[in-house]
């Protein structure tokens, strides 16, 4: 029995059947996979507060460990500063109970960036940072996860008295668009956490 | 065997996927900045481009032939989820080196253009090393235009230093231009005269 493989039926038959198989296969992988890729990401979350906390040599194998040993406190905060169980509250990270590290979003040229502020117990020096992006350029916006970037943070000035100064960097040449985004993050993230900052370093909770 | 060497060496300069059938220009341009990210595209999209190539060979009896376009599509489509997949579950690191250039693996003409000029006449193991072969070819290209605009461009390779300081002192600079795209354009014009002035008279 020789089928005609250019008849209709044939090519609705092929089209569904390969629709079906197509989408078994790429939910069953989902799936099965999604533990792990969880586990990746909150491995990842994990590196990026220490490293920005200043805590050296951390990797995806000791991350884990690392973070519950330095991780003193998680908490929210609301616009005051003061802690909320409410879910619209801020997030807060205290490393070694001094560091406070906030998480920070925004957006880059092609697709959302985001990144960590290490702030020490005098709410106003920054103690490092750290910076993802999901799709900037290498070479040009995918600069802003290197060493050479980061490192330039470290030891800046957020506060002046009460009100939050705007932080000044040294941008990226030929990436004028993500580094204009990684300063509207910052000065974004820092405003909503005015409240804190201020609160955290009058009482140095 | 000597069929097997003709497949995997042919693309690598007499016809060469980029240099030779101008396809996958648009990837070479965005992933040359740095030798790293060179290198990792030009690997996914060699393993991409024979996987699909064997597995649309392994179908083309039965694919019909109005909507080929679309099953082939379709076939590389799931193909680069699935690994995409993969390596966010096992290979964390290369993934997240890989999560620019996902789309630019489904679209890059190498793939497609091999599927429909080979795995659709040929069989099995022969498209498979088509595939091979032409992603190789296209790795090379890539690497060799990674290799010179950051070398050129920001003075390192790999990410490591290269270029001594002492030069910099001498007051050398690196060449912002290299950086962006247009020089990748004119350096993949370079190699292809080169390599295409070199294979053409024989």
């Amino acid at each position: 029995m020789k089928k005609d493989i250019n008849s209709n039926g044939y090519i609705f038959l092929y089209a569904t059947v390969l629709i079906v198989v197509v989408a078994v296969l790429l939910t069953v992988t989902a799936l099965w996979l999604q533990p792990f890729q969880d586990r990746n990401k909150k491995n990842e979350k994990r590196i990026n507060i220490l490293t920005a906390a200043g805590i050296p040599n951390v990797d995806a194998k000791n991350a884990a460990l690392l973070f519950e040993r330095h991780c003193t406190a998680e908490f929210l905060v609301d616009a005051d500063g003061n802690m909320t169980e409410d879910e619209t509250g801020l997030p807060v990270f205290v490393i070694d109970r001094q560091t406070s590290v906030i998480p920070m979003q925004g957006n880059g040229l092609w697709g959302p960036i985001w990144g960590y502020l290490a702030i020490a117990a005098d709410g106003k020096t920054l103690v490092g940072v750290s910076f993802g992006h999901k799709s900037e350029t290498p070479g040009l916006g995918g600069e802003i996860t290197t060493e050479k970037f980061q490192g330039q943070f470290a030891g800046k000035q957020i506060r002046d008295g009460a009100s939050i100064k705007p932080i000044e960097f040294d941008a990226i040449t030929g990436a004028t668009k993500t580094s204009n985004g990684v300063r509207e993050m910052i000065d974004g993230t820092l405003e909503q956490y005015k409240g804190y900052l201020t609160k955290f370093a009058a009482t140095g909770e | 065997m000597a069929n097997v060497k003709k497949l995997l060496i042919e693309p690598l300069r007499k016809s060469n996927p980029v240099t030779v059938l101008v396809l996958g220009i648009c990837s070479c341009l965005a992933v040359t900045a740095q030798l790293k990210p060179a290198l990792v595209m030009g690997a996914s999209v060699t393993v991409v481009t024979a996987l699909s190539n064997f597995i649309i060979s392994l179908l083309r009896k039965g694919i019909p032939n109005r909507i080929r376009i679309i099953v082939q599509l379709v076939v590389v489509a799931t193909l680069v989820i699935l690994i995409d997949q993969f390596l966010k579950a096992f290979a964390y690191e290369v993934s997240k080196q890989l999560s620019v250039y996902v789309g630019l693996i489904i679209t890059n003409c190498i793939i497609m253009g091999r599927l429909e000029a080979f795995a659709l006449s040929h069989g099995p193991w022969e498209s498979f090393l088509d595939g091979l072969g032409n992603g190789l070819g296209y790795s090379l290209v890539l690497v060799i235009v990674a290799f010179f605009r950051e070398l050129l461009g920001s003075g390192t390779l790999l990410g490591y230093q290269v270029i001594p300081q002492s030069l910099y002192e001498a007051g050398y600079q690196n060449n912002g231009l290299m950086i962006l795209p247009p020089m990748a354009l004119i350096v993949i014009g370079i190699v292809m005269w080169i390599n295409n002035s070199k294979t053409e008279s024989k």
